[in-house]
């Protein structure tokens, strides 16, 4: 008798794990069928992270996305039909990342307006060039994404090159001699910080005292605080996210610290103020594309996002906004949603008006210029300081 | 000597007579079966989707085999097994990008660096028993995360794209269905390969080797070649498998290596039926699925899964489908005491017991005291 | 050089904390409890939630209110600790020992998606820190909080080794590490004895949380993770289940990433960490404190 039972058990296990297999695969024949037909709503899809250690980045993004969509379809939606959104979740792990933008394409995605992670980005971009669907990616933005050179990938974020070339410009500016440059080893900050470290080197004048990764998701960050302070720079760069961005600004300045302290986008966000505590972050520069806190009468879009999830816009929220809106007009324009079209839309388009500012693309698919800026934190909340222009 | 223990002939000597559902699944056939479903699944559903995970399945189930015979067969507790895979598909990767040659062809760079890669890692190490060579494994693999993480030839953080699909004599597999057809003839032969190699002279000795290491060197098993000798196996099953990892994604990062990948791994093998090759091709179905079915919950979806897991394995603690070997013997009376074989138990013990004891005597004795209390009070009744 | 050694000191008194819990929990039932390093997360939560639900504490009371919210903290935490072996381990005891590491492994993920679906994923900032004045000592800045977070782990720590060796819980713990089989036959009420250990170890895990959030003043969902992988290793250089090896592996473990970091840059620290841990233990594989197990009765 007692072995029966788990053989019974094992059975039931196979014939579960079968039926579950089966049974799922008819639910998706069934949606392979192409949406991106004539009728019915224009699926969106968008490839972010929903868990994981940069779930809330992905939370932001996704929140700015449904609220274009819902603006949109308010408003009538595109070609007179509704425009419905299609978020997956891939938790900034390639594998993950795959099947999530395979599923996206089995469900008839006319337009991908997702990427964050970069790793995780590159293994989407075959997948939605071979189903010709045209990707706004608004967020990841290493270098490598650009440098695949595919027709349908294009970049409303500035690029890391871009972002580098505005730090070293307001280095320069602003007088100071030495560096410190402190990346947190991911792939999209560790871009920001070598091509910084390149650029510098490359202008003379201005010494890279120390260049050095941190890890992600730790508390104590005291040994690249003890590496700063013996190094003595004028000002430390940091290029990742506000996590730690916050954490490294407050033990800086427990520490003693009183060089300037400048921060790249992806630490752009109240919590950073809030992390790094008191008045430490103060005089906190950032190099950041135009924020809705930046831009003159965003203040109405800040209060409908705020209203909509009860929090406040994070990072890459307008620029996932705008990802969609993007779209909607590509879509618009081309009259269409055959991939060509929209592509072909997308590159005609001139001076859209963007967050960032008026739209063009160039030949590379990026933004013509980075729209970078340079913020200080004010009074407990970031605000224009010089616009490098 | 070894034919004594050999853990699959035992039950038979016990003469227990076989029900018609074990039977069946002691059948030979199953893995024909198991084989005819995979091959059969495109014809059902062949979008896009379906293909990736079922690819991604695939491959998972031939690193949980290849975990299998390293933590199933030998014991060893390899809490870093995604490093091997990191190594085979990175050398695939650098290998076919520098040479531009098909990826093929980079099997042979893959299996010897993967080779060495079990040596480096193993030779050292293998002296170590139990938790203590769980955690220079596990170091091992963050080490090898790391290092490709900060070096220029593995692509730093954004590792290495474009990699190119798989060709066959000038065929170009590189369609998710074609290549799926790929990795299920891959895989299916080197499932075949690790379950032959289980019964094999060396799977035996591996299998002594796990129930009682003393004994088998006692009787004259070069205990630390036959260790050495799984990891190699097992490393060259995961490089195989970073291999058809980085053909299927085209990309790879760091992040694809990370601890949990080897967690999870692990977990396939265990929640299978450790050293039970159907078992735990069973497991990684599972594992590799759940998470992808449990999708749309968002956040959720883990908190589902760690459930699941737990509900899983407290009312199936042996696996879905442990290795034969482990049925308890009928009819024996299930005894405890002071006085009890510390471990002394011949090779037809009951099964309980035995499988308690799979790893290492540094565990057993404290481990089985205990056991033995609470599973005799919770199993008196059916024994 | 001062500066670094009191920094590895200070990271390494956290580790301790956490791999006390994995140590002792490892001594007495052999498991490698994956969960540990979220209870320290869930600590950090649960004092989150209580010192939140209060409102605004006044800057010159913020001490006592973090005090008596550690000791709630430490009760509600290990009894989740408690929970969670009832639930998830203790049916397992007689199962092979992977298993149970398997069900760990789903405790973990339940906790951190758990914390991550009703809080939410984004950072929470401590409503209390820690602020206080700087010392110079020996060329080493030290600070207040840091002093008294140090103080508070030392009591925690010694209180903990006087309670395991003065008291008939702590023989009894001592007992069934050495000699389960016998200090069964000698009457000792063995699931007693493993409720206690897990309420203690994910207590001291919660209290860790709760000073890290104050010091840190950063938590989220994710936070156990690393930090439950790094005192798992302190754990094992220590000697895994020996609790004076716990508490000097986890200060040896902090001084080495200090070092680490400081020779070769941040990127490599760990590497150099995890290299150091596998030179260590080849040359003496059974950590700084563990004993060499006899193979076999």
């Amino acid at each position: 008798m007692k072995l029966r039972i788990p053989k019974v058990l094992a059975v039931g296990a196979v014939a579960a794990a079968l039926m579950a297999t089966t049974g799922c695969g008819g639910i998706l024949s069934g949606g392979d069928g192409n949406a991106s037909g004539d009728s019915g709503p224009i699926k969106i899809a968008a490839v972010i992270p929903l868990s994981g250690s940069s779930a809330p980045t992905g939370t932001y993004m996704k929140n700015g996305m449904q609220m274009a969509i819902d603006e949109i379809n308010a408003k009538g939606g595109v070609l007179g039909r509704q425009l419905q959104f299609d978020p997956e979740d891939e938790a900034c792990d390639p594998t993950q990342a795959a099947a999530a933008a395979n599923k996206a394409v089995s469900n008839g995605a006319v337009v991908s307006v997702g990427g964050y992670c970069s790793g995780a980005t590159l293994p989407t971009l075959p997948i939605f060039a071979k189903a010709n669907i045209p990707m706004i990616i608004p967020a990841a933005n290493s270098q490598e994404l650009v440098n695949q050179k595919l027709p349908n990938v294009f970049l409303i974020n500035g690029t890391g090159a871009q972002q580098s070339a505005a730090a070293v410009k307001f280095m320069a500016k602003d007088g100071v001699k030495s560096v410190a440059l402190v990346d947190d080893n991911t792939s999209y900050s560790k871009d920001i910080a070598s091509q910084t470290k390149k650029d510098l080197e490359a202008a003379g004048g201005i010494k890279v005292a120390l260049a050095t990764s941190v890890t992600a998701g730790e508390s104590d960050y005291s040994s690249v605080v003890h590496d700063i302070t013996g190094a003595n720079p004028d000002m430390v760069y940091w290029t990742g996210y506000y996590q730690e961005g916050g954490l490294i600004i407050n033990q800086l300045k427990a520490a003693g610290f009183k060089g300037k302290i400048m921060v790249a986008d992806g630490s752009v966000d109240a919590s950073l103020i809030e992390i790094a505590g008191g008045t430490n972050a103060e005089g906190v520069f950032a190099t950041m594309t135009q924020t809705p806190d930046t831009i003159k009468g965003a203040e109405t879009w800040i209060a409908d996002y705020t209203k909509k999830f009860g929090s406040a816009p994070g990072p890459y929220s307008t620029q996932s906004y705008d990802a969609v809106r993007l779209a909607a007009e590509a879509i618009t324009k081309a009259g269409s949603t055959d991939g060509d079209k929209i592509i072909a839309a997308l590159n005609a388009i001139d001076g859209f008006e963007l967050f960032s500012g008026p739209l063009k693309f160039t030949p590379e698919h990026t933004l013509s210029s980075g729209g970078f800026q340079i913020l200080v934190v004010k009074d407990g909340k970031f605000t224009l300081h010089d616009d490098l222009s | 000597m070894s034919e004594n223990i050999d853990s699959s002939t035992a039950p038979r000597l016990i003469g227990k007579p076989a029900s018609v559902v074990s039977r069946l699944f002691e059948s030979k056939q199953l893995g024909w079966a198991g084989f005819a479903i995979a091959v059969i699944f495109p014809f059902l559903v062949a979008n896009n989707y379906a293909m990736n995970i079922a690819t991604t399945a695939v491959i998972f189930i031939l690193l949980a085999s290849g975990l299998n015979i390293v933590v199933g067969y030998c014991g060893l507790l390899d809490l870093g097994y995604i490093a091997f895979m990191a190594v085979g598909a990175y050398t695939a990767g650098i290998v076919s990008k520098a040479w531009e040659l098909p990826i093929l062809f980079t099997i042979p760079a893959v299996l010897l660096m993967t080779v060495l890669a079990g040596l480096i890692i193993g030779a050292p190490t293998l002296r170590l028993r139990s938790d203590y060579l769980a955690i220079v494994t596990l170091g091992f693999g963050e080490i090898i995360r790391l290092t490709a993480n900060n070096l220029t030839i593995t692509g730093g953080p954004s590792g290495i794209y474009g990699i190119p699909g798989v060709e066959l004599f000038g065929l170009d597999l590189s369609s998710p269905v074609m290549f799926y057809f790929f990795c299920v003839v891959v895989v299916s032969l080197l499932v075949l390969g690790s379950a032959r190699l289980g019964k094999s002279r060396l799977g035996r000795a591996w299998r002594f080797v796990r129930e009682d290491e003393d004994a088998a060197e006692a009787m004259g098993i070069h205990t630390y070649k036959v260790k050495l000798a799984a990891y190699i196996f097992g490393a060259m099953w995961g490089g195989m498998g970073g291999m058809l990892f980085a053909a299927h994604l085209s990309a790879i990062s760091p992040q694809s290596f990370v601890f949990l990948q080897s967690a999870l791994v692990l977990m396939a093998v265990v929640l299978g039926g450790m050293g039970n090759t159907r078992g735990v091709v069973v497991g990684a179905v599972v594992i590799s699925l759940l998470p992808e079915f449990l999708r749309d919950m968002g956040n959720l979806r883990y908190v589902i899964f760690g459930v699941v897991l737990i509900a899983v394995m407290v009312l199936r603690p042996q696996g879905f489908w442990p290795a034969r070997a482990y049925e308890p013997e009928k009819g024996e009376p299930n005894k405890h005491g002071p006085d009890m074989d510390d471990g002394g138990s011949g090779p037809g013990a009951h099964g309980r017991k035995r499988s308690r004891r799979e790893h290492k005597k540094v565990t057993t004795s404290g481990q089985e005291s205990f056991g033995r209390e609470t599973s005799s009070q919770e199993r008196g009744e059916n024994a | 050089m001062t500066q670094l050694v009191w920094n590895g000191l200070f990271v390494g008194s956290f580790y301790a904390l956490i791999a006390l819990g994995y140590s002792m929990v490892y001594g007495i039932i052999k498991l490698l409890n994956f969960a540990h390093g979220d209870l320290y997360m869930l600590g950090a939560f649960i004092g989150y939630a209580m010192l939140s639900s209060v409102g605004i504490i006044p800057a010159s009371m913020s001490i006592t209110a973090l005090l008596i919210v550690l000791l709630l903290t430490m009760i509600i935490s290990g009894g989740i600790g408690v929970g969670i072996e009832r639930l998830a381990y203790r049916p397992l005891r007689g199962s092979p020992r992977l298993a149970v590491l398997i069900t760990a492994v789903g405790a973990s993920f339940t906790l951190e998606y758990g914390v991550s679906a009703i809080a939410g994923p984004n950072p929470r900032v401590f409503p209390v820190r820690l602020q206080g004045q700087t010392f110079d000592v020996l060329g080493a800045r030290v600070s207040a909080p840091q002093i008294v977070l140090m103080v508070i782990a030392v009591l925690l720590m010694l209180s903990l080794n006087s309670y395991i060796q003065r008291t008939s819980m702590g023989r009894a713990m001592r007992a069934i590490a050495l000699d389960p089989k016998g200090s069964l036959l000698m009457g000792i009420n063995v699931n007693k004895v493993i409720t206690w250990t897990f309420f203690i170890g994910s207590a001291l895990a919660g209290a860790a949380g709760v000073m890290a959030g104050a010091y840190y003043g950063k938590i989220d969902f994710l936070m156990g993770f690393i930090i439950g992988l790094k005192a798992f290793t302190a754990a094992v250089i220590g000697g895994i289940g020996n609790i004076k090896g716990a508490m000097l592996g986890g200060l040896l473990l902090g001084l080495l990433e200090a070092f680490g970091s400081q020779w070769l840059g941040g990127e490599w620290r760990d590497v150099f960490t995890f290299a150091v841990l596998i030179a260590f233990l080849t040359l003496k594989p059974t950590g700084l404190l563990g004993e060499r197990v006899t193979e076999r009765v």
